[in-house]
Protein backbone atom coordinates (compact mmCIF):
# COMPACT_ATOMS: atom_id res chain seq x y z
CA UNK A 1 0.00 0.00 0.00
CA UNK A 2 1.54 3.63 -0.76
CA UNK A 3 1.01 4.70 2.21
CA UNK A 4 3.75 2.19 3.96
CA UNK A 5 6.54 3.41 1.18
CA UNK A 6 9.90 2.82 3.10
CA UNK A 7 11.18 6.32 2.19
CA UNK A 8 7.52 7.50 3.35
CA UNK A 9 8.54 7.95 6.76
CA UNK A 10 12.32 9.28 6.18
CA UNK A 11 12.86 12.58 7.71
CA UNK A 12 12.74 15.49 5.13
CA UNK A 13 12.93 13.10 2.20
CA UNK A 14 10.29 14.26 -0.02
CA UNK A 15 8.44 11.84 -2.41
CA UNK A 16 5.72 13.77 -3.65
CA UNK A 17 3.69 15.09 -0.99
CA UNK A 18 4.63 12.89 1.50
CA UNK A 19 7.19 13.55 3.75
CA UNK A 20 7.39 14.66 7.72
CA UNK A 21 9.25 17.86 8.63
CA UNK A 22 8.57 17.05 11.76
CA UNK A 23 9.74 14.19 13.74
CA UNK A 24 6.24 12.58 14.53
CA UNK A 25 6.86 8.63 14.27
CA UNK A 26 9.67 8.84 16.77
CA UNK A 27 7.10 10.26 19.31
CA UNK A 28 6.46 8.53 22.40
CA UNK A 29 3.16 6.76 22.93
CA UNK A 30 3.07 6.07 18.99
CA UNK A 31 2.72 2.25 19.94
CA UNK A 32 -0.07 2.99 22.83
CA UNK A 33 -2.55 4.76 20.15
CA UNK A 34 -2.27 2.10 17.27
CA UNK A 35 -3.24 -0.33 20.20
CA UNK A 36 -6.25 2.20 21.23
CA UNK A 37 -7.43 2.37 17.18
CA UNK A 38 -6.89 -1.43 17.38
CA UNK A 39 -9.06 -2.19 20.06
CA UNK A 40 -11.23 0.01 19.30
CA UNK A 41 -11.88 -1.41 16.25
CA UNK A 42 -12.32 -4.44 17.75
CA UNK A 43 -15.14 -3.42 19.79
CA UNK A 44 -16.71 -1.68 16.95
CA UNK A 45 -16.96 -4.71 14.94
CA UNK A 46 -18.27 -6.93 17.58
CA UNK A 47 -20.54 -4.24 18.90
CA UNK A 48 -21.58 -3.76 15.26
CA UNK A 49 -21.81 -7.60 14.43
CA UNK A 50 -24.22 -8.11 18.19
CA UNK A 51 -26.67 -5.20 16.53
CA UNK A 52 -26.82 -7.27 13.32
CA UNK A 53 -27.32 -10.50 14.81
CA UNK A 54 -29.94 -8.88 17.24
CA UNK A 55 -32.03 -7.27 14.32
CA UNK A 56 -32.07 -10.91 11.92
CA UNK A 57 -32.78 -12.39 15.54
CA UNK A 58 -36.15 -10.07 15.43
CA UNK A 59 -36.95 -10.34 11.80
CA UNK A 60 -36.77 -13.75 12.05
CA UNK A 61 -38.87 -14.45 15.10
CA UNK A 62 -41.51 -11.67 13.36
CA UNK A 63 -41.73 -13.03 10.29
CA UNK A 64 -42.10 -16.38 11.33
CA UNK A 65 -45.18 -15.48 13.93
CA UNK A 66 -47.01 -12.70 11.79
CA UNK A 67 -49.47 -14.32 10.01
CA UNK A 68 -50.00 -16.87 12.71
CA UNK A 69 -52.08 -17.20 15.71
CA UNK A 70 -53.69 -19.35 18.09
CA UNK A 71 -57.64 -20.32 18.71
CA UNK A 72 -58.00 -21.59 22.51
CA UNK A 73 -60.91 -23.81 23.54
CA UNK A 74 -60.94 -22.81 27.61
CA UNK A 75 -61.25 -25.61 29.91
CA UNK A 76 -64.33 -24.18 31.88
CA UNK A 77 -67.56 -23.00 29.81
CA UNK A 78 -68.78 -19.73 30.42
CA UNK A 79 -70.97 -20.38 32.98
CA UNK A 80 -67.74 -22.04 35.08
CA UNK A 81 -68.67 -25.79 34.62
CA UNK A 82 -65.64 -27.81 33.32
CA UNK A 83 -65.83 -29.29 29.87
CA UNK A 84 -65.34 -32.98 29.37
CA UNK A 85 -62.49 -34.06 26.89
CA UNK A 86 -65.50 -35.12 24.24
CA UNK A 87 -67.18 -31.46 24.24
CA UNK A 88 -64.00 -29.80 23.68
CA UNK A 89 -62.65 -32.45 20.84
CA UNK A 90 -66.12 -31.38 19.10
CA UNK A 91 -65.96 -27.98 19.77
CA UNK A 92 -62.21 -28.20 18.00
CA UNK A 93 -64.03 -30.35 15.22
CA UNK A 94 -66.47 -27.98 14.48
CA UNK A 95 -64.45 -25.00 14.48
CA UNK A 96 -62.22 -26.43 12.19
CA UNK A 97 -64.54 -27.26 10.00
CA UNK A 98 -65.92 -23.65 9.94
CA UNK A 99 -62.29 -22.02 9.23
CA UNK A 100 -61.54 -24.65 6.94
CA UNK A 101 -64.24 -23.85 4.47
CA UNK A 102 -62.51 -20.16 4.41
CA UNK A 103 -60.76 -18.73 1.46
CA UNK A 104 -58.58 -16.48 3.95
CA UNK A 105 -56.91 -19.42 5.88
CA UNK A 106 -53.68 -21.49 4.77
CA UNK A 107 -53.38 -23.84 7.32
CA UNK A 108 -55.63 -25.23 10.05
CA UNK A 109 -54.57 -27.93 12.55
CA UNK A 110 -55.64 -28.45 15.77
CA UNK A 111 -53.62 -29.79 19.04
CA UNK A 112 -54.06 -33.52 20.17
CA UNK A 113 -54.29 -33.97 23.50
CA UNK A 114 -50.96 -35.28 24.07
CA UNK A 115 -49.14 -32.29 21.56
CA UNK A 116 -50.69 -30.55 24.65
CA UNK A 117 -50.04 -32.18 27.44
CA UNK A 118 -46.07 -32.15 25.55
CA UNK A 119 -46.36 -28.39 25.62
CA UNK A 120 -47.31 -28.17 29.39
CA UNK A 121 -45.07 -30.85 30.61
CA UNK A 122 -42.17 -28.59 31.36
CA UNK A 123 -44.23 -26.86 33.99
CA UNK A 124 -46.47 -29.47 35.45
CA UNK A 125 -44.03 -32.20 35.28
CA UNK A 126 -43.94 -35.45 33.08
CA UNK A 127 -46.46 -36.82 35.54
CA UNK A 128 -49.35 -34.43 33.76
CA UNK A 129 -49.77 -37.78 31.93
CA UNK A 130 -50.43 -39.75 34.76
CA UNK A 131 -53.65 -37.05 35.56
CA UNK A 132 -56.16 -38.12 33.04
CA UNK A 133 -59.10 -36.09 33.83
CA UNK A 134 -57.14 -32.90 34.59
CA UNK A 135 -58.97 -30.42 32.52
CA UNK A 136 -56.95 -29.42 29.57
CA UNK A 137 -57.83 -26.13 26.66
CA UNK A 138 -58.34 -27.67 23.18
CA UNK A 139 -55.36 -25.14 20.67
CA UNK A 140 -56.17 -24.51 17.17
CA UNK A 141 -52.79 -23.63 15.54
CA UNK A 142 -54.20 -21.31 12.13
CA UNK A 143 -52.52 -19.75 9.76
CA UNK A 144 -53.66 -17.07 7.43
CA UNK A 145 -52.44 -16.11 3.62
CA UNK A 146 -52.60 -12.62 4.87
CA UNK A 147 -53.55 -11.37 8.64
CA UNK A 148 -55.79 -8.46 9.00
CA UNK A 149 -57.97 -6.82 11.31
CA UNK A 150 -61.16 -6.99 9.44
CA UNK A 151 -60.60 -11.21 9.10
CA UNK A 152 -60.06 -11.67 12.80
CA UNK A 153 -63.40 -9.70 13.66
CA UNK A 154 -65.05 -11.72 11.29
CA UNK A 155 -63.80 -14.26 12.44
CA UNK A 156 -64.57 -14.07 16.68
CA UNK A 157 -67.78 -13.28 14.94
CA UNK A 158 -68.11 -17.08 13.14
CA UNK A 159 -66.52 -18.80 16.27
CA UNK A 160 -69.21 -16.89 18.79
CA UNK A 161 -71.63 -19.13 17.77
CA UNK A 162 -69.92 -22.38 18.23
CA UNK A 163 -69.40 -21.20 21.88
CA UNK A 164 -69.07 -17.90 23.58
CA UNK A 165 -66.16 -17.71 25.16
CA UNK A 166 -63.75 -19.10 22.97
CA UNK A 167 -60.05 -16.99 22.63
CA UNK A 168 -58.10 -15.73 19.66
CA UNK A 169 -54.37 -15.27 21.04
CA UNK A 170 -52.36 -13.45 18.38
CA UNK A 171 -49.46 -13.72 20.02
CA UNK A 172 -49.30 -9.94 19.81
CA UNK A 173 -47.75 -8.85 23.41
CA UNK A 174 -45.11 -11.37 23.50
CA UNK A 175 -44.06 -10.76 20.10
CA UNK A 176 -44.32 -6.62 21.46
CA UNK A 177 -41.90 -7.59 24.40
CA UNK A 178 -39.16 -9.46 22.25
CA UNK A 179 -39.28 -6.67 19.85
CA UNK A 180 -38.62 -4.13 22.22
CA UNK A 181 -36.18 -5.71 23.98
CA UNK A 182 -34.00 -5.87 21.28
CA UNK A 183 -35.03 -3.17 19.49
CA UNK A 184 -33.50 -1.67 22.72
CA UNK A 185 -30.38 -3.63 22.99
CA UNK A 186 -30.25 -2.81 19.43
CA UNK A 187 -29.80 0.45 20.55
CA UNK A 188 -27.65 0.14 23.36
CA UNK A 189 -25.13 -1.42 20.60
CA UNK A 190 -25.72 1.43 18.24
CA UNK A 191 -25.17 3.74 21.02
CA UNK A 192 -21.91 1.90 22.55
CA UNK A 193 -20.62 1.55 18.72
CA UNK A 194 -20.69 5.93 18.94
CA UNK A 195 -18.96 5.78 22.03
CA UNK A 196 -16.57 4.22 20.74
CA UNK A 197 -16.18 6.43 17.88
CA UNK A 198 -16.26 9.41 20.48
CA UNK A 199 -13.97 8.10 22.42
CA UNK A 200 -11.24 7.41 19.73
CA UNK A 201 -11.83 10.97 18.67
CA UNK A 202 -10.86 12.77 21.78
CA UNK A 203 -8.14 10.01 22.27
CA UNK A 204 -6.47 11.28 18.88
CA UNK A 205 -7.16 14.68 19.51
CA UNK A 206 -5.58 14.31 22.64
CA UNK A 207 -2.24 13.09 21.05
CA UNK A 208 -2.33 15.07 18.70
CA UNK A 209 -2.11 17.53 20.50
CA UNK A 210 0.70 16.70 22.63
CA UNK A 211 2.67 16.40 19.49
CA UNK A 212 2.18 19.80 18.78
CA UNK A 213 2.98 20.79 22.00
CA UNK A 214 5.96 18.27 21.80
CA UNK A 215 6.90 19.94 18.30
CA UNK A 216 5.42 23.45 19.35
CA UNK A 217 8.73 25.24 18.14
CA UNK A 218 9.15 23.45 15.63
CA UNK A 219 5.91 24.02 14.09
CA UNK A 220 5.88 27.97 14.61
CA UNK A 221 9.37 27.98 12.76
CA UNK A 222 7.32 26.53 9.61
CA UNK A 223 4.49 28.42 10.40
CA UNK A 224 7.14 31.71 10.53
CA UNK A 225 8.85 30.57 7.04
CA UNK A 226 5.62 31.01 5.21
CA UNK A 227 4.41 26.95 5.51
CA UNK A 228 0.60 26.88 4.73
CA UNK A 229 -1.85 25.62 7.64
CA UNK A 230 -2.45 22.57 5.23
CA UNK A 231 1.25 22.04 4.41
CA UNK A 232 1.22 21.41 8.51
CA UNK A 233 -1.47 19.99 8.98
CA UNK A 234 -1.15 17.39 6.43
CA UNK A 235 1.82 16.04 8.20
CA UNK A 236 -0.05 15.74 11.88
CA UNK A 237 -3.05 13.79 9.14
CA UNK A 238 -1.07 11.66 7.31
CA UNK A 239 0.60 10.71 10.68
CA UNK A 240 -2.53 9.77 12.49
CA UNK A 241 -3.21 8.28 9.15
CA UNK A 242 -0.44 5.32 9.25
CA UNK A 243 -1.34 4.72 12.52
CA UNK A 244 -4.90 4.32 12.07
CA UNK A 245 -4.13 2.53 9.09
CA UNK A 246 -2.34 -0.16 11.66
CA UNK A 247 -4.37 -0.09 14.13
CA UNK A 248 -7.91 -0.32 12.25
CA UNK A 249 -6.13 -3.60 10.04
CA UNK A 250 -4.98 -5.07 13.47
CA UNK A 251 -8.41 -4.45 14.91
CA UNK A 252 -10.80 -5.24 12.37
CA UNK A 253 -8.92 -8.67 11.94
CA UNK A 254 -9.08 -9.49 15.58
CA UNK A 255 -12.76 -8.38 15.29
CA UNK A 256 -13.62 -10.96 12.51
CA UNK A 257 -11.26 -13.37 14.13
CA UNK A 258 -13.43 -12.96 17.24
CA UNK A 259 -16.99 -13.36 15.09
CA UNK A 260 -15.57 -16.38 14.03
CA UNK A 261 -14.21 -18.15 17.12
CA UNK A 262 -17.72 -17.22 18.70
CA UNK A 263 -19.44 -18.92 15.86
CA UNK A 264 -17.43 -22.20 16.46
CA UNK A 265 -17.66 -22.72 19.96
CA UNK A 266 -20.96 -21.34 20.66
CA UNK A 267 -22.39 -22.64 17.37
CA UNK A 268 -24.81 -25.06 18.92
CA UNK A 269 -26.49 -22.52 21.31
CA UNK A 270 -26.08 -19.90 18.63
CA UNK A 271 -27.58 -22.08 16.20
CA UNK A 272 -30.57 -22.55 18.54
CA UNK A 273 -30.84 -18.97 19.11
CA UNK A 274 -30.47 -17.04 16.08
CA UNK A 275 -32.19 -19.79 13.66
CA UNK A 276 -30.70 -18.70 9.98
CA UNK A 277 -28.67 -15.71 11.26
CA UNK A 278 -26.10 -15.22 8.71
CA UNK A 279 -24.12 -11.97 7.41
CA UNK A 280 -25.68 -10.07 4.45
CA UNK A 281 -23.49 -8.25 1.94
CA UNK A 282 -24.95 -5.26 4.00
CA UNK A 283 -23.78 -6.47 7.18
CA UNK A 284 -20.31 -7.50 5.39
CA UNK A 285 -19.90 -3.45 3.82
CA UNK A 286 -21.42 -1.58 6.93
CA UNK A 287 -18.43 -3.85 8.94
CA UNK A 288 -15.39 -3.02 6.59
CA UNK A 289 -16.22 0.61 6.50
CA UNK A 290 -15.84 0.34 10.47
CA UNK A 291 -12.06 0.25 10.00
CA UNK A 292 -12.05 2.91 7.18
CA UNK A 293 -14.23 4.75 9.58
CA UNK A 294 -11.27 4.72 12.12
CA UNK A 295 -9.02 5.80 9.58
CA UNK A 296 -10.85 8.98 8.39
CA UNK A 297 -11.99 9.63 12.11
CA UNK A 298 -8.17 9.72 12.72
CA UNK A 299 -7.37 11.69 9.52
CA UNK A 300 -9.95 14.24 10.33
CA UNK A 301 -9.36 14.51 14.00
CA UNK A 302 -6.04 15.11 14.01
CA UNK A 303 -6.48 17.81 10.77
CA UNK A 304 -8.86 20.04 12.57
CA UNK A 305 -7.01 19.43 15.85
CA UNK A 306 -4.11 21.09 14.10
CA UNK A 307 -5.76 23.73 12.43
CA UNK A 308 -7.50 24.54 16.07
CA UNK A 309 -3.85 25.12 17.50
CA UNK A 310 -2.69 26.96 14.52
CA UNK A 311 -5.13 29.09 14.36
CA UNK A 312 -3.53 30.55 17.09
CA UNK A 313 -0.57 31.98 16.06
CA UNK A 314 -0.25 35.19 14.55
CA UNK B 1 8.58 47.76 0.41
CA UNK B 2 7.96 47.98 4.41
CA UNK B 3 6.25 50.97 5.85
CA UNK B 4 5.98 51.66 9.62
CA UNK B 5 3.24 54.13 11.05
CA UNK B 6 3.32 55.02 15.05
CA UNK B 7 3.82 51.13 15.85
CA UNK B 8 3.83 50.26 19.46
CA UNK B 9 4.65 46.72 20.91
CA UNK B 10 4.89 44.87 24.08
CA UNK B 11 4.98 41.77 25.72
CA UNK B 12 1.93 40.70 27.57
CA UNK B 13 1.42 43.43 30.17
CA UNK B 14 5.03 44.51 30.57
CA UNK B 15 6.15 47.92 29.43
CA UNK B 16 6.23 49.06 25.69
CA UNK B 17 9.87 47.52 23.94
CA UNK B 18 8.76 49.81 21.34
CA UNK B 19 7.22 53.08 21.01
CA UNK B 20 6.13 55.33 17.82
CA UNK B 21 8.26 53.29 15.70
CA UNK B 22 8.35 55.26 12.16
CA UNK B 23 10.24 54.27 8.81
CA UNK B 24 10.03 53.22 5.28
CA UNK B 25 12.57 50.95 3.67
CA UNK B 26 12.44 51.21 -0.26
CA UNK B 27 12.62 48.13 -2.33
CA UNK B 28 16.31 47.25 -2.96
CA UNK B 29 17.74 48.95 0.28
CA UNK B 30 20.59 47.49 2.51
CA UNK B 31 19.98 48.63 6.16
CA UNK B 32 21.70 48.19 9.69
CA UNK B 33 19.77 47.69 12.71
CA UNK B 34 21.59 48.70 15.69
CA UNK B 35 21.32 49.68 19.60
CA UNK B 36 22.33 48.67 22.68
CA UNK B 37 21.59 45.08 23.63
CA UNK B 38 18.20 45.17 24.95
CA UNK B 39 17.28 47.83 22.78
CA UNK B 40 14.56 46.15 20.58
CA UNK B 41 15.96 45.18 17.88
CA UNK B 42 15.07 41.63 17.84
CA UNK B 43 11.30 42.32 18.77
CA UNK B 44 11.99 45.26 15.66
CA UNK B 45 12.73 41.99 13.07
CA UNK B 46 9.81 40.01 14.75
CA UNK B 47 7.23 42.32 14.24
CA UNK B 48 8.96 42.67 10.31
CA UNK B 49 9.08 39.24 9.61
CA UNK B 50 5.14 38.57 11.08
CA UNK B 51 6.09 36.50 14.11
CA UNK B 52 4.12 39.20 16.30
CA UNK B 53 1.27 41.75 15.82
CA UNK B 54 1.93 45.25 16.73
CA UNK B 55 -0.05 46.46 19.76
CA UNK B 56 -0.66 49.69 18.52
CA UNK B 57 0.16 51.44 15.18
CA UNK B 58 0.02 50.21 10.91
CA UNK B 59 2.67 48.03 9.12
CA UNK B 60 2.50 47.45 6.25
CA UNK B 61 4.68 44.77 4.20
CA UNK B 62 4.44 44.88 0.34
CA UNK B 63 2.65 47.36 0.25
CA UNK B 64 -0.61 45.73 1.80
CA UNK B 65 -1.75 46.34 5.29
CA UNK B 66 -0.53 43.60 7.55
CA UNK B 67 -3.72 44.03 9.90
CA UNK B 68 -6.34 43.37 8.28
CA UNK B 69 -4.86 40.31 6.05
CA UNK B 70 -5.89 36.93 5.98
CA UNK B 71 -3.80 33.74 6.63
CA UNK B 72 -2.90 32.74 3.41
CA UNK B 73 -2.11 36.10 2.24
CA UNK B 74 -0.15 36.64 5.43
CA UNK B 75 1.94 32.95 4.58
CA UNK B 76 2.32 34.00 0.90
CA UNK B 77 4.26 37.28 2.23
CA UNK B 78 6.39 35.27 4.93
CA UNK B 79 7.28 33.06 2.03
CA UNK B 80 9.15 35.52 0.89
CA UNK B 81 10.90 36.86 3.87
CA UNK B 82 14.10 35.14 4.56
CA UNK B 83 14.95 35.29 8.29
CA UNK B 84 18.04 34.54 10.23
CA UNK B 85 17.05 34.26 13.26
CA UNK B 86 19.28 35.10 16.16
CA UNK B 87 19.45 31.50 18.34
CA UNK B 88 19.22 30.07 14.49
CA UNK B 89 15.94 28.14 15.05
CA UNK B 90 17.90 25.13 13.37
CA UNK B 91 15.22 22.24 13.29
CA UNK B 92 16.78 19.48 15.20
CA UNK B 93 16.19 16.46 13.79
CA UNK B 94 16.37 17.66 10.27
CA UNK B 95 20.47 17.35 8.76
CA UNK B 96 21.91 20.80 7.25
CA UNK B 97 21.16 19.64 3.98
CA UNK B 98 17.03 19.10 5.15
CA UNK B 99 17.14 22.40 7.04
CA UNK B 100 18.41 24.47 4.08
CA UNK B 101 16.11 23.08 1.80
CA UNK B 102 12.95 23.76 3.74
CA UNK B 103 12.12 26.95 2.54
CA UNK B 104 11.98 25.34 -1.11
CA UNK B 105 10.11 22.88 0.31
CA UNK B 106 7.79 24.61 1.20
CA UNK B 107 7.25 26.76 -2.00
CA UNK B 108 6.94 23.41 -3.55
CA UNK B 109 9.87 23.40 -5.61
CA UNK B 110 10.95 19.75 -7.62
CA UNK B 111 13.18 17.76 -5.38
CA UNK B 112 15.98 18.35 -8.61
CA UNK B 113 16.08 21.82 -8.19
CA UNK B 114 16.38 21.60 -4.11
CA UNK B 115 19.08 19.68 -4.26
CA UNK B 116 21.05 20.96 -6.72
CA UNK B 117 20.46 24.37 -5.10
CA UNK B 118 21.26 23.23 -1.77
CA UNK B 119 24.23 21.35 -2.46
CA UNK B 120 25.76 24.50 -4.04
CA UNK B 121 25.37 26.88 -1.31
CA UNK B 122 25.98 24.40 1.38
CA UNK B 123 29.44 23.53 -0.76
CA UNK B 124 29.91 28.05 -1.06
CA UNK B 125 29.53 28.56 2.49
CA UNK B 126 32.27 26.25 3.49
CA UNK B 127 29.77 22.80 4.71
CA UNK B 128 30.30 20.57 2.16
CA UNK B 129 31.36 18.15 4.02
CA UNK B 130 28.38 18.58 6.63
CA UNK B 131 25.61 18.13 4.71
CA UNK B 132 24.18 15.03 6.45
CA UNK B 133 25.21 16.58 9.75
CA UNK B 134 22.18 17.12 12.42
CA UNK B 135 23.00 20.56 13.89
CA UNK B 136 23.56 19.73 17.51
CA UNK B 137 26.81 17.89 15.69
CA UNK B 138 27.79 21.37 14.18
CA UNK B 139 29.91 24.27 16.01
CA UNK B 140 28.07 27.34 16.73
CA UNK B 141 29.59 29.18 13.73
CA UNK B 142 28.80 26.14 11.31
CA UNK B 143 24.82 26.50 12.89
CA UNK B 144 24.96 29.91 12.17
CA UNK B 145 26.17 29.62 8.41
CA UNK B 146 23.66 26.95 8.00
CA UNK B 147 21.02 29.29 9.25
CA UNK B 148 22.12 31.96 6.92
CA UNK B 149 21.80 29.49 4.01
CA UNK B 150 18.47 28.45 4.75
CA UNK B 151 17.55 32.53 5.24
CA UNK B 152 19.13 33.35 1.53
CA UNK B 153 18.26 29.79 -0.48
CA UNK B 154 14.47 30.89 -1.82
CA UNK B 155 16.17 34.16 -2.99
CA UNK B 156 13.87 36.11 -1.01
CA UNK B 157 12.65 39.69 -1.45
CA UNK B 158 13.41 40.57 2.01
CA UNK B 159 16.14 39.03 4.20
CA UNK B 160 15.91 40.01 7.55
CA UNK B 161 19.30 39.27 9.44
CA UNK B 162 19.71 39.17 13.84
CA UNK B 163 23.10 39.44 14.66
CA UNK B 164 24.03 37.27 11.50
CA UNK B 165 27.76 37.32 11.90
CA UNK B 166 28.40 37.51 15.77
CA UNK B 167 29.59 33.80 16.33
CA UNK B 168 31.60 33.62 12.96
CA UNK B 169 35.58 34.75 12.56
CA UNK B 170 36.67 37.82 10.92
CA UNK B 171 37.49 35.89 7.31
CA UNK B 172 33.99 33.88 7.11
CA UNK B 173 32.00 36.59 8.49
CA UNK B 174 33.37 39.09 5.73
CA UNK B 175 32.08 36.52 2.99
CA UNK B 176 28.43 36.10 4.23
CA UNK B 177 28.74 40.08 4.16
CA UNK B 178 29.59 39.50 0.53
CA UNK B 179 26.96 37.45 0.06
CA UNK B 180 24.17 39.27 1.43
CA UNK B 181 25.78 42.17 -0.99
CA UNK B 182 25.13 40.25 -3.93
CA UNK B 183 21.71 39.71 -3.18
CA UNK B 184 21.37 43.39 -2.43
CA UNK B 185 22.69 43.82 -5.96
CA UNK B 186 20.15 41.26 -7.18
CA UNK B 187 17.66 43.33 -5.81
CA UNK B 188 16.71 41.55 -2.23
CA UNK B 189 16.08 44.62 0.37
CA UNK B 190 18.43 43.86 3.30
CA UNK B 191 17.97 44.69 6.97
CA UNK B 192 20.81 43.48 8.92
CA UNK B 193 20.33 43.40 13.21
CA UNK B 194 23.90 43.84 14.87
CA UNK B 195 25.31 45.97 17.60
CA UNK B 196 29.17 45.71 16.09
CA UNK B 197 30.46 49.11 14.94
CA UNK B 198 33.82 47.11 13.62
CA UNK B 199 30.72 45.38 11.03
CA UNK B 200 29.07 48.53 10.41
CA UNK B 201 32.26 50.25 9.66
CA UNK B 202 33.69 48.17 7.13
CA UNK B 203 30.22 49.13 5.11
CA UNK B 204 28.67 52.40 4.22
CA UNK B 205 24.94 51.03 4.79
CA UNK B 206 22.72 53.53 6.43
CA UNK B 207 21.42 52.74 9.85
CA UNK B 208 18.64 52.96 11.95
CA UNK B 209 19.23 53.29 15.79
CA UNK B 210 17.09 51.92 17.95
CA UNK B 211 17.15 53.81 21.45
CA UNK B 212 14.06 54.60 24.21
CA UNK B 213 11.58 52.59 22.13
CA UNK B 214 12.38 54.82 19.39
CA UNK B 215 14.30 54.77 15.93
CA UNK B 216 16.26 57.10 13.78
CA UNK B 217 17.84 56.36 10.63
CA UNK B 218 21.27 58.08 10.34
CA UNK B 219 23.00 57.73 6.92
CA UNK B 220 27.17 57.81 7.17
CA UNK B 221 28.29 61.18 5.24
CA UNK B 222 30.04 58.84 2.34
CA UNK B 223 26.84 56.87 1.95
CA UNK B 224 24.83 60.40 1.51
CA UNK B 225 27.66 61.75 -1.10
CA UNK B 226 27.42 58.64 -3.23
CA UNK B 227 23.36 59.01 -3.44
CA UNK B 228 23.86 62.58 -4.23
CA UNK B 229 26.50 61.85 -6.67
CA UNK B 230 24.25 59.03 -8.40
CA UNK B 231 21.32 61.74 -8.23
CA UNK B 232 23.59 64.39 -10.56
N1 LIG C 1 9.50 37.03 24.59
C1 LIG C 1 9.66 38.10 25.40
N2 LIG C 1 8.84 38.25 26.46
C2 LIG C 1 8.96 39.33 27.27
N3 LIG C 1 9.89 40.26 27.13
C3 LIG C 1 10.74 40.16 26.09
C4 LIG C 1 10.68 39.05 25.18
N4 LIG C 1 11.64 39.21 24.25
C5 LIG C 1 12.28 40.36 24.58
N5 LIG C 1 11.76 40.92 25.67
C6 LIG C 1 12.19 42.17 26.30
O1 LIG C 1 12.11 43.17 25.31
C7 LIG C 1 13.22 44.02 25.38
C8 LIG C 1 13.92 44.08 24.04
O2 LIG C 1 14.49 42.82 23.76
P1 LIG C 1 15.11 42.47 22.35
O3 LIG C 1 14.12 42.83 21.32
O4 LIG C 1 15.54 41.05 22.38
O5 LIG C 1 16.35 43.43 22.27
P2 LIG C 1 17.71 43.29 21.43
O6 LIG C 1 17.48 42.27 20.38
O7 LIG C 1 17.97 44.63 20.92
O8 LIG C 1 18.75 42.84 22.40
C9 LIG C 1 14.12 43.49 26.51
O9 LIG C 1 13.88 44.28 27.64
C10 LIG C 1 13.63 42.10 26.72
O10 LIG C 1 13.73 41.75 28.08
MG1 LIG D 1 18.44 40.55 19.91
Amino acid sequence: MAFFLPGDKKLGVATGRRRYDLPLNKSAGTGFLVLLIALMTFLGVMALAGSFALGSMAHHWSSGLENKLTIEIPADDATGTIRTREDIEKLSESVTERLSAQNFIRDIHALSQTEIQELIAPWLGEDAENIPDMPLPGLIAVEFITINDHLIEKMRADLANIAPNIVIDRHESWLADILRLTGALQFATLLTTLMIGATTIIAIAGAVKSRIAIHRKDVELLHLMGASDRYISRQFQRHALILALQGAAAGAAAGLLGLLAISLFAGDTAAALLPEFQLNMIHIFTLAALPAAACFIAAATAKFTVLRELALMP
Amino acid sequence: MIKFEHVGMRYGVGPEVLSDINFILEPGSFHFLTGPSGAGKTSLMNLMFLGRKPTRGLISMFDQNINDLERAKLARIRRRIGVVFQEFRLLPHLSAFDNVALPLRILGRPEREIRNNVNELLEWVGLGDYMKSLPLTLSGGQQQRVAIARAVIGRPKLLLADEPTGNLDDEIGLRLMNLFDQLNRMGTTIVIATHSQHLMDKFEHPRMVLGDGTLKINAPKNWIQKKIKGVF
